[in-house]
């Protein structure tokens, strides 16, 4: 330390700006050899975006093909799955790894767009992704998906009739379902003295000032902003009307600066803390909060609503297997555990979120223990389906105009 | 250690030219890590120039870099500039927010970390070697694991809580990681307060008791040896240790996310890393990232070029 | 430093409220973590909440102690993997490099120097977007996963060999080599038997500075991390403490508090015999920031 010292020269300081200067040069220089390193490209045609009146059958995938039919996991074979935390049972990793005497490595991922991101780069041969199904027309469409072999799917019969064929993939070529839920309204009785019917419209709860500080909204800029329309009483949350997106914009900036919500997507955990007492939720999370709270509280505290005429946010998730994996074989014996009923039950058990399986009636899981009674609002029946308003992929433009209100939303005032 | 860096690159000693053997001897020496420095640190520099002007994929909205900056498109970084400068400037709130938040933590930081540092080099005596060893040894155990124990502490039914309800005589919900300005600062001067208290530590060492006995010796006040004698000669060291504190909390976001999570109080840091991995708003994240390597580059040489012109004495 | 007998010939009386202020920062930043180390022995779920010693979290618990979650263990392995693949790569890289920038003048090397200076002052998460961008749009070596960690962290840690390098080698000067030279030694033979042998403290010391920093690195090895196997503790931790944390997060921080405690502990006093009659050998731990 002490030799460092001296008096420096003035050429030195000459020195140091030429050296800026070249180093500048330097770069410039080394472009033509980035260039070389080769660039991923993506080239295809014009988006499909798969809706419930607009059903879709995606063609086979030319870059990855089916596996055949009749293989075994190779035992001791890594099998990488690709999902939110807390969101698959690790007493269920457990036992298929040592069902079939494979190595399962479970990587976790914040919100969709950090899993596209990931994924898009190729280079971490995930097997399994859990997407929702609005991203799944983007992932077909830049061929990144492997289609299913149905033969090793026989537990696919456990489905409700409704999922085998779903709206957004015809023929169920390159997905299955995961679990379904709803998003809503949770609170705790106790923290958050909450009279939904005493507001025009439910979702007024949230800018009602009595809960300021002491509330949530869901870090998942879709869901959110789709509160947000219901909320101005505009049932199209996939709009594409930029007034009604301006609407939007100002009611979430108002938000933001009126009750300071915490935004995130771990209220299972954060409100039985105690962390907040209201908060946008999604039904399996509000299920899944009796697990995490304190013995010294009440399960009678917690409370999900729902639109109780059904239309509201009701989605599916999916398990889709991505072709740069290098385990299919394993892959899809796992999506066939999944449609196993004990699996399931595990799953469910742990994560909260549903399985749309027959032996899953919505009026067993309360009289089973699944679920408190306080919470039976929050299970998912078939006929939500048919009512619900799903979210769905948005056409390039409008998706940007999202991501831009949500970005502004997110950088605080 | 910081203070070392950023001396030598002041020095430039001119009598020790060439050393024993064929020059190429030296250079062959040098040439790897020349090489990786260009590689990994200095192309990439230019992969996020051609992001940010680069285009994006239209279906996954992933970022397509532009090599040749002729054909570079300005639409992202004029998006992040406008927002920061512009009339519509919602970024604007985010950048002044850091710097505020960064200019009081560094204020506090400072305002904790010289008297420590000062006490412990002047007057620790011989239990200088055991309060050294406890200065140093929260930079030894990962930032994580500190913000841990805060968040432990700080939740609702945490201790602090608790402490302030003094065992239940009063009523205190207060909800510290929901959103509170102070917490985050409170996180940062504790995150990075070791940080400045070494390099201080060094320089306040450094500084010749005999000064300052002489300043006492003619009458000084103890006030007046302190500002007088001893600030001038731990001035380079304060602005070394701000300096290290500083540009690294610019950049800072897991501070954040781990003691607020909301987005009022969102800084710098919490833009690039919501934007960096969102299809379509990756260059923005390179925007960004220049933003912070401007601010940051500047003071550091400034203060190589100040300790160039002569005037420093302690280091 | 100071020397005691200075110290006690300093005229002045002690000022009490600078002690009070040491002591008081001394508390308030231990004691977090200290309690924070506690709660790792807490027989319940709760971190808040005592409830009685156990080792539950550290191997009792068979699905989620550190000894028994996968996840737990693979984060403490890749964490030591990449501090010893880290220190491997950037000693030897780092030393040569302050050899040769020592002893070669001209603006290639003065712009390396000033690359390195430069890449240790600036906010970490710089290298780290940079070569994350470089890991996602470019087919290239750099990957996401350990590969793209390691040279990361060895751009980000090359400043500690090589500027501690550069400083020993100022005050070694050149005789011992041009000695060693006259006496008809190769160049080579000079560099590797005389010089590296009056070296060996400065190239020890930065291992165990960039190992110890390595370890507990968060931004370069979560941004360039790839799948589940290559996350580090304190990524873990990271991801962890904001959903659903139990005390065997705790523990596994205490484990890493420990490892990085140890690797300073055991470079401190290896180097304290190495630098045996040296004055101010210590610097380099303590002028550390």
């Amino acid at each position: 330390m002490a030799a460092t010292r001296g008096p420096a020269s003035d050429p030195a300081r000459r020195l140091s700006r030429r050296a800026l200067v070249q180093g500048g040069l330097l770069t410039a220089a080394a472009a033509p050899f980035l260039a070389a390193c080769g660039v991923r490209t993506h080239d295809y045609g014009e988006l499909i975006i798969p809706a419930p009146n607009h059903p879709v059958k995606w063609p086979l995938s030319k870059r990855y093909t089916a596996i055949a039919s009749g293989q075994k996991p190779k035992p001791g074979s890594v099998l990488r799955i690709y999902n939110y935390a807390d969101y698959v049972s690790p007493r269920m990793l457990k036992d298929f790894e040592s069902k079939w005497g494979v190595d399962i490595h479970l990587s976790t991922f914040n919100d969709a767009d950090e899993a596209l991101t990931k994924i898009a780069a190729e280079s971490l041969g995930f097997d399994l992704y859990f997407p929702s199904y609005d991203s799944v027309g983007k992932l077909i469409q830049a061929n990144l998906l492997r289609p299913v072999n149905q033969d090793y799917l026989t537990n696919a019969d456990n489905l409700w009739d409704s999922f085998r064929d779903p709206w957004y993939d015809r023929g169920a070529r390159y997905t299955i379902p995961y679990t379904i839920y709803s998003t809503g309204i949770g609170w705790r009785t106790d923290l958050a003295d909450v009279d939904l019917t005493k507001y025009p419209n439910p979702f007024d709860v949230f800018w009602d000032t009595r809960f300021k500080g002491n509330m949530a909204i869901l870090d998942d800029w879709h869901t959110a902003m789709a509160m947000v329309l219901m909320r101005d009483g505009i049932n199209d949350i996939n709009t594409t009307s930029s007034h009604a997106l301006s609407r939007v914009r100002d009611e979430l900036i108002s938000l933001r600066s009126t009750m300071r919500p915490k935004v995130t997507i771990t209220m299972y955990n954060d409100m039985p803390a105690g962390q907040y007492g209201l908060a946008q939720f999604w039904s399996g999370d509000a299920i899944n909060m009796p697990y995490y709270l304190p013995k010294k509280v009440d399960v009678d505290v917690l409370r999900y609503w729902f639109p109780p005429n059904g239309v509201g946010e009701v989605d599916n998730d999916l398990c889709v297997c991505l072709g740069q994996g290098s385990n299919p074989v394993a892959a899809h014996y796992f999506m066939n555990a999944i449609l196993d009923e004990t699996s399931a039950g595990q799953n469910f058990g742990f994560t909260g979120y549903q399985p749309p399986l027959k032996q899953f009636t919505p009026s067993q899981l309360v009289k089973q223990g699944f679920v408190p009674a306080n919470l039976a609002t929050a299970i998912v029946q078939e006929s939500d389906f048919e009512k619900g308003l799903p979210l769905l992929e948005l056409p390039v433009t409008a998706d940007t105009e999202y991501h831009e209100i949500w970005q502004e939303f997110k950088s605080g005032g | 250690m910081a203070e070392e860096i950023v001396t030598t690159a002041a020095a430039g000693s001119d009598d020790n030219e060439g050393g024993v053997g064929s020059p190429w001897f030296w250079r062959g020496l040098a040439l790897p890590g020349t090489a990786w420095v260009l590689l990994f640190f200095v192309a990439p520099l230019y992969v996020v120039l051609a992001i940010i002007f680069g285009s994006i994929d239209p279906i996954l909205r992933q970022p397509v870099p532009v090599w040749d900056p002729l054909h570079w498109d300005f639409s992202q970084f004029n998006y992040v500039m406008g927002r920061i400068f512009g009339s519509d400037a919602y970024f604007r709130p985010a950048v002044l927010r850091t710097i505020e938040y960064v200019a009081i933590a560094s204020f506090l930081c400072l305002l904790i970390a010289y008297p420590v540092a000062y006490f412990t080099a002047r007057f620790a005596g011989r239990w200088k070697g055991v309060i050294l060893a406890c200065l140093i040894a929260p930079f030894w155990i990962s930032y994580m694991m500190r913000m841990l124990a805060w968040i432990n502490l700080l939740q609702n039914d945490g201790l602090v809580n608790r402490a302030l309800s003094a065992g239940g005589l009063f009523d205190v919900h207060e909800a510290w990681l929901s959103g509170h300005g102070s917490t985050v600062v409170l996180g940062l001067v504790y995150g990075y307060v070791p940080y400045m208290i070494l390099p201080l530590f060094a320089g306040l060492d450094r500084a010749p008791v005999s000064m300052l006995e002489a300043a006492r010796d003619l009458g000084a006040s103890r006030w007046q040896t302190f500002w007088r004698v001893t600030w001038p000669l731990t001035r380079s060291a304060v602005v070394v240790s701000l300096l290290v504190t500083t540009l690294p909390m610019l950049g800072d976001y897991f501070t954040n996310d781990l003691l607020s999570g909301s987005p009022s109080t969102s800084m710098i840091g919490n833009l690039i890393n919501n934007a960096v991995l969102t299809p379509g708003q990756t260059g923005q994240a390179g925007a960004f990232v220049l933003v912070i390597l401007v601010i940051s580059v500047l003071p550091m040489f400034l203060y190589v070029r100040s300790t160039r012109s002569g005037t420093d004495i302690a280091v | 430093m100071t020397s005691p007998v200075s110290w006690y010939r300093n005229p002045w009386r002690k000022p009490w409220m600078l002690g009070a202020v040491t002591v008081g920062y001394l508390l308030w930043s231990l004691a977090p973590v200290l309690v924070a180390v506690l709660f790792s022995f807490n027989a319940g779920r709760s971190r808040v909440i005592w409830q009685g010693f156990s080792m539950r979290w550290y191997y009792g618990d068979p699905l989620r102690s550190v000894w028994h979650d996968q996840s737990l263990h693979t984060a403490l392995e890749h964490t030591v993997w990449l501090g010893v693949l880290t220190t491997v790569v950037t000693v030897p890289l780092g030393v040569a490099m302050a050899l040769g920038l020592d002893r070669w003048r001209g603006r290639i090397p003065s712009a390396a120097n000033l690359a390195v200076i430069v890449s240790f002052v600036l906010p970490e998460i710089l290298i780290a977007i940079s070569l994350l961008f470089v890991a996602t749009v470019l087919v290239s070596p750099v990957r996401l996963g350990t590969t793209g960690q390691v040279i990361g962290l060895v751009t980000y840690q090359l400043s500690y060999p090589v500027v501690i390098v550069r400083a020993r080698l100022l005050t070694i000067g050149r005789d011992y080599e041009e000695a060693a030279v006259d006496l008809g030694a190769s160049p080579v033979q000079a560099v590797w038997r005389v010089l590296m042998k009056m070296l060996l403290p400065a190239v020890f010391a930065s291992a165990v500075l960039v190992f110890a920093d390595v370890i507990d690195d968060f931004i370069i090895v979560r941004y360039l991390s790839g799948d589940s196997s290559t996350e580090t503790a304190s990524v873990k931790i990271y991801n962890t403490a904001r959903a659903a944390p139990t005390p065997a997060l705790n523990a596994l921080a205490t484990l890493m508090l420990v490892a990085s405690l140890l690797a300073v502990a055991i470079g401190f006093f290896a180097y304290r015999t190495l630098t045996r009659g040296e004055k101010g050998g210590l610097d380099v731990f303590t002028g550390e920031a």
